[in-house]
């Protein structure tokens, strides 16, 4: 164990090289990397704290808008069920007019059915009285009868109205009359039928007589267009067709 | 100016100088380091690899201990402290290498280094308050305690030539020791010690600088900045 001095002035010399060695090639460049890492760390925090804060308001943003959003729904759900509400009321008023209506038209068309039906039962009421009156009356028929309504012809004549007399006059001048009967008829009843005619008319008339069975019992005189029944057949026909305006 | 010890012999001569194996490996080491240092900054990336993370481990452990103890003039003395546990680290374990001893087996290197943290003591300490301010604590807490102060900064400064000299030499020579007695592979357990030794060694050389340059720096501070305020 000795010291050396030259040993120990170059150990000073070498450690105070290796020092500035270090210095320069060690200490300075790996802090300086050191330092330029932690700044892009730090830059990174930093953006990330800037993309945070900007996340943040974007949310805070979304959440008023979302908010925002759904008051106007609510509103536009109460403008919604209001208008639903007039629209349901209109349209219970208008169902409601409709019904009325329909009722109406239905009650209508079930009188005009019952009045069909009450008429359809009249004519099959008058028909039905009509065959049970024509066989009763078929029975009744004979010449007394015949005899009989002739009789009730000429009382009746004169009492015709103005309006079938000019019709009558005017047929009297276009040709004779015909009369037919179920039964042939009397000369007497002949003559005074053709005698009440032409004092009708006011002139003679010519009588064409015939015999017509369908007729039952009675007379039907025709003066061109202008045609007097009086035959029990012609009555009951009347009878049947009353309902529909008939004579 | 024959070789000093057993462990350390005369490589070559410049004119009356003898260069030793102790200077030849320093060199040798101070071109490992530099050469690791210049490979180094040539491979700095923004993401670091494995070599790089080491590196950037040692400098940033480095300068934490010295920030730790010098806030605010970790700046100054972190180049030095650094430069003394990482060359100190590296000469305890040169030996580890076969035919290579350690350069702080020999005491004239220790006694180079501790010479030199006086040396940084006092620089650093007149650096930061100036000559007078610096010296004046000498004087404190009492000029009685003058003859102490001086003692003492002699003393720990032998004490740091010798500590570390001693600690380096007896591994050395009893690992020598045990390999004449026991044969081969025989010292490998105390190798094992050695690294541990070696490590703690360059810790305490480097930490008693730290704790000598602060306590020079922070001697007059509180004075320093009641006087500033």
């Amino acid at each position: 164990m000795e010291f050396d001095a030259t040993t120990f002035a170059l150990e000073i010399i070498n450690f105070l090289v290796l020092v500035w060695l270090l210095q320069r090639l060690l200490y300075k460049p790996v802090t300086a990397a050191i330092a330029r890492r932690q700044a892009g760390i730090e830059k990174t925090l930093a953006d990330a704290r800037a993309v945070r804060a900007e996340a943040e308001a974007l949310k805070a943003q979304f959440e008023n808008r979302m908010a925002d959003w759904e008051k106007e729904r609510a509103r536009a759900r109460e403008r919604l069920a209001e208008e639903m509400a007039a629209e349901r009321t209109r349209l219970m008023a208008a169902l409601a007019a409709g019904l009325d209506e329909e009722r109406a038209r239905a009650t209508v068309l079930e009188q005009r059915r019952a009045q069909e039906e009450q008429q359809r039962q009249a004519a099959r009421t008058r028909a039905e009285g009509g065959r049970f009156v024509a066989r009763l009356l078929s029975r009744l028929a004979s010449a007394e009868l015949e005899e009989s309504i002739g009789r009730l012809l000429l009382a009746d004549l004169p009492r015709l109205p103005a309006e079938e007399l000019q019709v009558l006059r005017a047929a009297v001048q276009a040709g004779e009359a015909k009369v037919v009967s179920a039964y042939p008829l009397e000369e007497g009843l002949r003559n005074r039928l053709a005698e009440a005619l032409g004092t009708l008319s006011g002139k003679p008339v010519a009588c064409d007589f015939g015999q017509e069975p369908g007729l039952m019992a009675g007379l039907r005189i025709s003066i061109g267009p202008w045609v007097l029944s009086a035959s029990l057949a012609d009555e009951l026909k009347f009878f049947a067709e009353a309902d529909h305006g008939g004579r | 100016m024959a070789a000093a010890s057993s462990f350390v012999t005369e490589v070559f001569r410049i004119g009356p100088f003898a260069i030793t194996s102790t200077v030849v490996t320093t060199w040798g080491i101070m071109g490992v380091l530099a050469a690791a240092a210049w490979a180094a900054r040539r491979r700095l990336a923004a993401t670091p690899g494995p070599w790089q993370v080491v590196v950037e481990g040692i400098v940033a452990a480095s300068e934490e201990a010295v920030r730790a103890v010098l806030p605010e003039h970790w700046r100054q003395v972190m180049p030095f402290i650094a430069t003394l546990w990482i060359f100190i680290v590296v000469a305890n374990l040169a030996s580890l290498i076969p035919g290579v001893h350690s350069p702080t087996a020999d005491l004239s290197l220790t006694a180079g280094l501790a010479i030199l943290v006086f040396l940084a003591v006092h620089w650093y300490g007149i650096r930061s308050h100036g000559l007078k301010s610096y010296l004046r604590h000498y004087l404190q807490p009492n000029p009685i305690l003058l003859p102490f102060h001086l003692i003492g900064e002699v003393t720990r400064t032998l004490a740091l030539a010798v500590r570390l000299f001693g600690n380096m030499f007896s591994l050395e020579m009893a690992a020598l020791l045990v390999l004449l007695v026991a044969g081969f592979l025989a010292p490998v357990p105390l190798l094992v010690l050695h690294i541990i030794e070696a490590l703690v060694q360059a810790y305490i050389f480097g930490m008693l600088a730290l704790i000598y340059v602060a306590g020079a720096i922070q001697s007059q501070e509180l004075e320093y900045r009641r006087k500033k305020e």
